[in-house]
């Protein structure tokens, strides 16, 4: 209900900070961190995605989340990963090709990736949560595309390309996207 | 047990103090158990509330913190809202660092730790201070913080607020109820309380309580109005018979004063007439006859102060009722004859014998028979039977006069009550007559009533006796058998010289050898020289009084044998018996009919 409530108020506006520290400059921020902030966020939307039971082979199977075009990200991904699981899995971290999809839970699709449509509708296809970075990434088929709003990262939702996928979003979630793009 | 002093007033009193007083205890006792039970559970409470409301507000702001969206985190805080108790929150970033916050306007708090504690919850200043880890996917991202209110002594005033006024409406109903209970239950006492007092002040016995009930609380009426009603039939009664006292008072001393002015007329006509001996024999008679009267009077007194004080007695002898019956005749007849009345006497040949007092029986019938002279008018009809009834003595006392009305034939018997009060008073006499005559009958186991045809036809009185068979034994008294010839002996004593010298010529006329003394003395010295047959001795004497002249009389060989008279004014029952003890045969009371010293003189 409260939570109901929150993403109501939240969503028209929901913006992701940067700063995790209050009254520190966004600013300064660097493109590396940039990257450590997708890495962290990326580790972190799974514990609000309910995959179908068939999407992991055994209950303690691990999470792989595959990173295309976006070596900084995935540098950042590799650094934060070992040794912490999400949902009783470990997390994996591979960086993939368009033809590598197979078992990957999600997938982030960089800026760098030439063949982006291509990959996105691999991952989709594969059941994966598919997070881009570009501008018109959701019209690409992602579930989750990050959006720069006043020099700080934001995400939109888009809960159709998500079911298409057979995935389920938490609204917990939802109440921090910028925007969320409804069911048909 | 002494009462303290509110509980000793009255009853309706005691009644409130007692509602009140039990609704009070009851409300405090289980306020006090309420008060402790909730002081307890309100710490139990406010922390596991907070706890929770920690837990709440960690999860909804679980993502904030996982995406580092401070806004979105000051909303969920701002939900606190909600919570008046919750005056601040807190949201720390992992690092330790303030994320968001969140104060309730207007609340007075100091400024947000720098650092996160561990979980834990403290009171502090009647504030609980709560931290509470968050955790999201097995991971810590920050930590909660709150700040609420802890005042359990608000809580009490508020609770002794409510206890107050609970107290107050529960007084209120206990008094409501308690006016009603008075009027269903102490209602009816308290009215009969009043009515108690009412009555004590007004002396008005016809008031009567109400009675609404048929539970105790009526039989408590029905046995105080029985009691009142008693007490109107007694307080009515003495009345009455104050009123019949005060009657009888003032008829006596008319009674008294009547026979008076004849007596100074008849005295006067002695002192004019000189010599002319038929008017002086005139004026004696008259002066005899009123004399007569008052002697009547003041021996009706003193049987009445006989009957009042119980102490009327008669001396029980078998007697031939005929005796007593012509004792009365005669004692009657002169009144009788000075109203012309024809008077008729039918007594049967054979001797009727009961057990009686021969001088009371014939107070009796000339009690009856002066009735009948006075209330029958000039000229009528007297008639006198005695008859055997089976195992009775029936005497009849018949004439054609007033005749009673019914209700009149009870009634007559009573003290004081005359039939007639406009009979003329000379004849009236006191109204004793016949309440003495039915004492007596009833001294003797007989009984007396009054018949009558009615008003103007006439009355019978009856008169039945129980008759005893016994021939009449031989007195002691008579052994000795009376002397030849009428020449006697006799001793006078009595310090009263008029009475004495009176006496004494009489008794000279009468051929007797009379000795006048006038002190015991005197009395005792002459007694042993003149040897007496008879002594007629005044009690009241100087020197020595009649009782030790009596008893030396009858210790002195030469006096053993007189016949010795007490005469004396004191008339009481033991005052007779003294004179026996002393030593007296005959007991005479003032003023003597010279009547009855004849009949002593015959007998002896």
């Amino acid at each position: 209900m409260i939570l109901t409530r929150l993403r109501r108020l939240a969503a028209p506006a929901a913006i992701v900070l940067l700063a995790m520290l209050a009254g520190t400059p966004v600013r300064a921020q660097t493109a590396a961190t940039e990257a450590s902030l997708k890495a962290a966020f990326l580790y972190k939307f799974p514990g609000y995605v309910e995959w179908p039971p068939a999407a992991f082979a055994s209950p303690d199977a691990p999470l792989v989340i595959a990173i295309s075009g976006a070596d900084d990200v995935a540098a950042e991904l590799e650094r934060l990963v070992p040794g912490r699981n999400i949902n009783g899995h470990a997390v994996v971290v591979r960086r993939v090709r368009e033809d590598s999809l197979r078992g990957v839970h999600v997938l982030f699709v960089g800026r760098g990736d030439p063949a982006a449509r291509a990959v996105v509708d691999g991952g989709r296809q594969q059941g994966a949560l598919v997070v881009t970075e570009t501008e018109r990434g959701l019209e690409l088929g992602s579930a989750i595309n990050f959006v720069p709003l006043d020099e700080r990262i934001a995400f939109d939702v888009s809960l159709p390309n998500a079911e298409r996928a057979g995935l389920r979003i938490s609204a917990r979630m939802l109440a921090v996207a910028r925007r969320v793009v409804p069911k048909a | 047990m002494k009462l303290p002093r509110f509980l000793a007033g009255s009853l309706r009193n005691k009644v409130v103090v007692m509602a009140l007083a039990t609704t009070v205890v009851a409300l405090l006792l289980s306020a006090l158990g309420l008060v402790i039970y909730d002081l307890r559970a309100y710490e139990r409470q406010a922390t596991t509330d907070m706890e929770a409301q920690a837990e709440v507000l960690a999860r909804a702001s679980a993502p904030a913190l996982s995406f580092g969206d401070p806004r979105t985190a000051d909303k969920d805080l701002s939900v606190m809202r909600a919570r008046p108790q919750v005056l601040a929150a807190a949201l720390y970033s992992p690092d330790g660092k303030l994320f968001a916050t969140y104060v309730k306007s207007g609340a007075d708090v100091p400024a947000f730790p720098p650092a996160p504690a561990a979980d834990s919850h403290r009171v502090a200043d009647g504030q609980l201070v709560l931290f509470r880890t968050v955790i999201e996917n097995g991971e810590r991202i920050g930590t909660v913080h709150l700040r609420a209110t802890y005042q359990p002594w608000d809580r009490l005033r508020d609770y002794l607020i409510i206890l107050f006024a609970v107290m107050l409406a529960s007084l209120a109903l206990a008094a409501v109820l308690t006016t009603w209970m008075q009027r269903a239950a102490v209602g009816p006492i308290l009215e009969v309380s009043n009515l108690a007092h009412k009555v004590r002040e007004t002396r008005d016995y016809t008031l009567r309580a109400r009675k609404t009930t048929e539970d105790e609380i009526g039989q408590l009426v029905d046995a105080f109005n029985e009691m009142l009603a008693e007490a109107g039939r007694r307080a009515e009664a003495l009345r009455l018979a104050d009123q019949r006292k005060d009657e009888f008072l003032a008829t006596l001393a008319h009674e008294l004063r009547n026979p008076l002015a004849p007596i100074r007329n008849a005295l006067e006509i002695l002192r004019l007439a000189g010599s002319d001996p038929e008017k002086s024999l005139a004026a004696r008679e008259m002066m005899q006859r009123q004399l007569a009267q008052m002697v009547r009077l003041v021996d009706d007194l003193l049987d009445v102060s006989r009957i009042t004080t119980g102490k009327l007695a008669v001396r029980k002898a078998p007697l031939e009722l005929q005796a007593a019956l012509r004792d009365a005749v005669e004692i009657a007849k002169p009144f009788l004859e000075s109203r012309r009345h024809k008077f008729n006497c039918v007594m049967p040949e054979e001797p009727i014998v009961v057990e009686g007092d021969r001088t009371r029986l014939a107070q009796v019938f000339s009690n009856l028979l002066n009735n009948a002279a006075k209330y029958t008018d000039p000229g009528g009809q007297v008639l006198l039977s005695l008859a055997r009834e089976g195992n009775d003595a029936v005497v009849r006392v018949r004439d054609n006069g007033l005749g009673l009305a019914p209700e009149s034939r009870e009634q007559i018997f009573d003290m004081f009550v005359q039939v007639d009060r406009t009979l003329e008073r000379s004849q009236a006499g006191l109204g004793v007559g016949l309440t003495l005559a039915r004492r007596l009958v009833e001294l003797h186991e007989g009984t007396i009533e009054a018949q009558s045809d009615g008003p103007g036809r006439g009355s019978e009185f009856v008169v039945r006796l129980p008759m005893t068979y016994a021939r009449i034994a031989d007195r002691p008294g008579e052994a000795q058998g009376p002397r030849d010839g009428p020449g006697r002996r006799i001793l006078l004593a009595d310090d009263n010289v008029d009475f004495a010298v009176s006496l004494g010529q009489l008794l000279s006329a009468r051929g007797h050898d009379v000795r006048i003394t006038h002190d015991g003395a005197h009395a005792l010295r002459e007694a042993e020289a003149f040897r007496p047959d008879v002594a007629f001795v005044d009690i009241g004497m100087p020197e020595v009084h009649g009782y030790e002249v009596a008893r030396r009389m009858r210790a002195a060989p030469a006096t053993a044998r007189t016949l010795l008279v007490a005469v004396t004014g004191w008339g009481q029952e033991n005052d007779r018996q003294r004179a026996r003890e002393a030593g007296f045969d005959r007991h005479l009371v003032k003023p003597v009919d010279p009547a009855e010293i004849e009949s002593i003189l015959e007998g002896r």
